[in-house]
């Protein structure tokens, strides 16, 4: 059995004093993923002498419209999120998401900051969350820090964070007019699946029809979420009518194997990617369509 | 290795216990506190067995450490009987045979019980994402859900 000394904070002063104050410190909020880890006694674990939970800490637990940004607590549950009308309206494709992960249960403690810390190459929220250009801020005693969730991430499993500093909020920024968003995920059963791949596609398409500003944002497809720039700029200024999604498809194919390498599940994935793009793509210009 | 002092409510009743820093709430409930309808499967939160309701959610309680949960309030299977009278899914589950070993069941109920604080009048498609973590290995599904169905039924005729 892993052993450990407990901590809590109900504040993130108190939270951030304890990060500088102690070293090898686990820090645990929904315990989803990191209490599954140590009841495992997971390699992926690293050591750690103490346990800070921060879960109860209220300060991290808001959604709020900032000028022309959501801010997002990373205490945020993933089942508050699917339920807040903030979210709803403006970014319907983290709900999506947010919908695939896990169970109810699961659900009702996972959260936010946990997926992206967590930061599994499977994290359902992160391709939808880079491809809405979501920024964190870090905060330790030292100050405050934010960086593009795109280059927080800095491996499978890895972050950039630094041993004293806390994820204390989320922020996206809103999308404009004539945004349109898809996420799509394939599992190995329909519940409490852990991504085999998965696609968030954000993209915005002008009066004449025309794709730009495409973002494209694969999960399990790369070591870590991350954009496909070649897909992207092949997708914009295509026009709806008659984008060939049997090119965007071996594009995106390509474009994960010039990542990954030949993998022992490349044969599988790579027609799986298309797939995906294909649907989210198609479902987009459906859309778009419907709309006229 | 500390001890930690925690103080919660268990189905309306409010305990004082010390904890380890690795103890669940699972561990808590069964070994602590001798409630033992809450039934640990899988230990990793993907059974359900071992399902809770905790501030009026349903969460898996192996996947939860008790220090965790100062001045929440915990709802287990023991504590929906309410005066030697079993609740409603309880009595509905008897009577459509939503039971065979009866592992699953304490988490089953638990999670329809949280499905009904927050939406008295579910979908059969609510009811199934309600139930979507909890697995039952030998009955299957369709009587249970028939069950909650016939609570869902009953409250609407009642106004």
């Amino acid at each position: 059995m892993i052993s450990y000394e407990f901590l809590t904070s109900k504040k993130i002063e108190e939270a951030l004093d304890y990060l500088d104050k102690f070293s090898k410190v686990q820090i645990l909020a929904g315990g989803t993923d990191l209490l599954v880890n140590i009841h495992r006694e997971s390699p992926r674990l690293p050591p750690f002498d103490y346990l800070l939970d921060i879960s109860k800490i209220p300060e991290l637990k808001f959604i709020t419209l900032v000028k022309n940004f959501i801010e997002i607590g990373p205490l945020v549950t993933h089942s508050r999120l699917i339920s807040e009308p903030l979210i709803k309206d403006n970014f319907p494709v983290l709900i999506e998401a947010a919908n695939t992960i896990g169970s109810t249960q699961i659900r009702n403690r996972g959260t936010i900051g946990g997926n992206i810390v967590n930061a599994s190459p499977a994290a359902d929220l992160l391709p939808p969350l880079i491809a809405l250009r979501a920024e964190v801020e870090l905060t330790s005693r030292k100050g405050k820090r934010a960086l593009p969730l795109e280059e927080f991430l800095a491996g499978p499993y890895k972050t950039k964070i630094q041993p004293n500093e806390l994820l204390t909020k989320i922020r996206i920024p809103l999308l404009g007019d004539n945004y349109y968003t898809d996420f799509q995920k394939i599992g190995r059963r329909k519940a409490l699946s852990i991504a085999r791949l998965s696609l968030a596609l954000v993209t915005k398409i002008d009066k004449e029809g025309i794709f730009n500003d495409t973002r494209v944002v694969p999960g399990s497809a790369t070591p870590y979420p991350q954009s496909f720039p070649k897909t992207e700029k092949a997708i914009n200024g295509k026009s709806i009518f008659n984008i060939d999604l049997e090119e965007i498809g071996e594009i995106v194919s390509k474009e994960m194997v010039s990542v990954t390498g030949e993998r022992w599940s490349t044969p599988y994935k790579k027609s799986a990617i298309a797939t995906l793009i294909k649907r989210a793509l198609g479902k987009i210009v459906e859309e778009v369509k419907t709309n006229e | 290795m500390n001890k930690i002092t925690v103080t919660f409510i268990v189905n309306g009743k409010e305990v004082t216990l010390e904890v380890q820093p690795q103890e669940r709430l699972i561990d808590t409930l069964r070994e602590q506190l001798k409630l033992t309808g809450t039934k640990e499967g899988c230990s990793v939160g993907e059974c359900g067995a071992c399902t809770v309701i905790l501030d009026g959610k349903a969460v898996p309680s192996c996947l939860i450490l008790t220090g965790q949960i100062g001045g929440s309030e915990v709802l287990t299977i023991e504590g929906l009987e309410v005066d030697g009278k079993l609740d409603p899914l309880q009595q509905a589950f008897i009577n459509h045979h939503a039971i065979q070993c009866g592992f699953c069941t304490p988490g089953m109920l638990m999670s329809a019980k949280a499905l009904l604080i927050h939406n008295p009048h579910p979908s059969r498609e609510e009811i199934k994402t309600a139930l979507e973590g909890n697995l039952c290995r030998c009955t299957g599904y369709e009587q249970i859900i028939e069950a909650i169905e016939s609570v869902v039924k009953n409250k609407k005729e009642i106004p």
